[in-house]
């Protein structure tokens, strides 16, 4: 029961808390649903969660409001925001507020599965101060930004670095496009085209080539995978 | 779609500037108050009528009090020279000219030749009797005996000023008698110096007066004049500080507070409008997509219905993004300092790789440091959907050029491509929402975009223009320039 971790969903909409609920289950957690501001206020300070889900036009507020209060009270839970106030102008009114991660609705449910897996994975992650990371052959060299393969030297460009240290940090989880343009890139609208997918094709090349086998895979039009050793290929 | 340009068809030479309104107020770099000119200042029209009124009717009455004051001095050396010459007539009744000429040697004896002259002469012309040595040139004769009228003005070789009269007696004898004129010109310039330096403090005096009640008059415009221009700056909750006076003054200022409660309300109304429409209209579209995502088979059918609703929101997003653009615009609350030479080479970057798989010839050309007031994710956009139309319109072959350099007080940021370019038709109404080119509709888009760079453009200040080129398509884009934070 204490390995299980819980997400507090806070959410009016009983087909979206569903949703959420069902994703959050898939995830290996418990969820618990609370349709109100006021509710999903005092549940948060009541007992630890991993993560806590918002929404934002509840009845009784704001969940962005919710944000500060909630860190007040002590808690290290992380806030993923899910609004229908889904424009740019809100998602980085909701990040500047103290929001770990926003997701407009509608949302697909992998990318809500793959944002919430980041956080718990954040959540469990001893902060990555380490200079070297290997996953076996393939090593990432933090301060010299620099990668290589079977101490092989793979020349990758400075967003491409960016980009192969954001895969490992979620190696072995979907990573999806909007994932990907927000926290490598720190854009927060949606281009018509798919850019992303032009930068990773790149870099995947790239290390397929150094590595001799796949190192990112594609996730059925979902986002991608980082996985070096081949550990998780379905 | 109608051809509204026809003017220009042939015209390849200046751009068409594009309908944003550059001439609005613009704060900071580029958004400033409206500037009144000194001369059109009606503060200062007031002062100087009020001021020029006081002056004109007190140098009015100053110059009254010398007239009379002049003629009071006139008419008092007149009546002196009258009682001389009733006294020589007396004398010359009875004594004829031995008595006259006593009695004008008398009088010329006591009288210094710089207050009053008197002469009498002889038939041959020798002096009989007085304080000049000769007949003054220019005294002619004139008039009988000893009466007062007519009178003479004289002037001495030394330039000594005198009035009075000249005469040639019964047998052939000429008298002349004067008195100075000094003493009315002395005291007449003594005035005239006291009147300049009077109506020197008095204009001081005035001005001073007429710039308080401009003050007083136009310094309560003034005070509604600045909180309009606050507002019009985008800071819609200005306000006058204080109380209101039972006045005109103080029922317009009412009346404007109540006015901007009412547009604020207004414009409350219409955020909470936007989002009760996001909410009302995602929330279900939320409930189809989860729906959507328990269906089993059917993938392709799902998958085109999951693509539409992604088409509609992100349609549906542009404009309400474009509509907040506009409402903000002009106003600096959201805006801050950012370095647009970063974001423009980070948006290039981002594109880089798209352009090149398409066999496209990208270049970047961006001069470091350019400052702007804005918001990174607003000018990042701008970019991308600039880049993003550069990449669709063009085939493989084809160059775009992306530039950022300063020029003036503006950071000109231009994109262009070697692609077909626009049709004049298209040119005006390019920037419309929902404009797309008749041959266009099989590439991707609402036709949003390019509205949604200029409502941004806008929303920052910066002016955009289309200029004419050879080939292809160019957009250039002023930004004010914000000198480094």
């Amino acid at each position: 029961m204490s390995d299980t971790p819980r997400i507090l969903i806070v959410e009016d909409d009983i087909e979206a808390a569903e949703a959420l609920s069902e994703a959050v289950r898939d995830l290996g957690a418990e969820p618990i649903v609370m349709r109100n501001y006021a509710d999903g206020l005092k549940a948060a300070g009541l007992a630890e969660f991993k993560v806590i889900v918002f929404d934002r036009m509840l009845p009784g507020g704001d969940g962005i409001d919710a944000i500060a209060k909630i860190r007040a009270a002590g808690s290290t839970a992380l806030v993923l925001v899910v609004s229908a106030l889904g424009r740019a102008a809100n998602k980085i009114e909701g990040l500047e507020k103290g929001a770990d991660d926003y997701l407009a609705k509608p949302f697909d449910g992998d990318e809500l599965r793959a944002r919430l897996r980041a956080l718990l994975r954040r959540q469990d992650m001893v902060v990555l101060d380490n200079d070297l990371i290997t996953f076996g052959d393939l090593q990432i060299r933090m301060k010299a930004r620099t990668v290589h393969v079977r101490n092989a030297h793979v020349p990758v460009s400075p967003k491409e670095f960016e980009l192969i240290t954001f895969f490992a940090r979620n190696a072995g989880e979907v990573v999806t496009r909007t994932q990907l343009l927000e926290n490598v890139w720190n854009l927060h609208f949606d281009p018509q085209t798919n850019v992303v997918d032009v930068h990773v094709g790149r870099l995947r090349r790239k290390l397929e080539q150094a590595a001799g086998h796949p190192v990112i895979h594609t996730d059925r039009g979902v986002g991608y995978v980082f996985d070096p050793q081949g550990s998780v290929v379905g | 779609m109608s051809l509204i340009r026809k003017g220009a068809l042939s015209g390849e030479a200046a751009p068409i500037p594009i309908h944003v309104n550059f001439d609005a107020p613009r704060p900071g770099a580029g958004m400033s108050r409206p500037r009144r000119s000194l001369a059109g200042s009606a503060a200062l029209r007031v002062m100087l009528i009020v001021a020029g009124g006081i002056i004109f009717l007190s140098l009015g009455a100053m110059a009254l009090q010398y007239r009379i004051t002049a003629r009071a001095l006139e008419a008092r050396q007149a009546e002196v020279l009258a009682a001389d010459l009733t006294g020589f007539a007396q004398v010359y009744d009875q004594r004829r000219i031995p008595g006259l000429r006593e009695a004008v040697e008398a009088r010329a004896a006591i009288t210094p030749p710089d207050s009053g002259l008197y002469l009498l002469q002889d038939r041959s012309g020798a002096v009989l009797a007085g304080n000049l040595e000769g007949w003054p040139p220019g005294a002619v004769p004139d008039g009988a005996l000893f009466a007062a009228t007519p009178a003479q003005d004289l002037t001495l070789p030394g330039g000594a000023a005198f009035r009075g009269v000249a005469r040639e007696l019964p047998g052939g004898f000429p008298f002349l008698a004067a008195r100075s004129w000094a003493p009315v010109t002395e005291t007449l310039r003594e005035l005239r110096r006291t009147i300049l330096w009077v109506a020197i403090g008095l204009s001081a005096l005035a001005l001073l007066a007429g710039w308080l009640v401009a003050r007083a008059v136009v310094g309560r415009i003034g005070r509604l004049n600045s909180l309009a221009d606050r507002v019009a700056e985008g800071e819609l909750s200005a306000r006058l500080p204080g109380v209101r006076s039972g006045d005109e003054f103080g029922a317009l200022e009412s009346h404007f507070h109540a006015m901007l409660d009412r547009i604020e309300a207004l414009n409350r109304a219409t955020h909470r409008l936007s989002d009760a429409i996001a909410h009302e209209l995602r929330t279900p579209l939320n409930r189809i997509r989860q729906r959507l995502d328990r269906i089993e088979g059917q993938e392709d059918d799902v998958a085109a219905i999951r693509a539409d609703m992604a088409g509609t929101i992100r349609m549906f997003d542009s404009l309400l993004d474009i509509s907040s653009a506009e409402a903000a615009s002009g106003q600096r609350p959201g805006l801050v300092p950012v370095n647009l030479s970063e974001i423009a080479a980070e948006v290039f970057e981002l594109y880089e790789p798209l352009a090149e798989d398409k066999g496209l010839n990208a270049e970047a050309q961006i001069s470091p440091e350019a400052w702007v007031l804005g918001e990174r994710n607003l000018l990042a956009q701008v970019i991308s959907n600039l880049l993003d139309n550069a990449i669709k319109y063009t085939e493989a072959g084809d160059r775009i050029i992306l530039t950022l350099e300063p020029q003036g007080k503006r950071h000109l940021l231009s994109v262009s491509d070697s692609g077909p370019g626009l049709s004049e038709e298209l040119r005006a109404t390019v920037f419309d929402r929902f404009t797309r080119g008749a041959d266009q509709q099989s590439v991707a888009g609402h036709g949003l975009g390019l509205a949604l760079v200029q409502a941004i453009a806008t929303r920052h200040g910066a002016a955009l223009s289309l200029p004419n080129t050879q080939k292809g398509f160019r957009i250039e884009i002023a930004w004010p320039r914000l000198s480094r934070p």
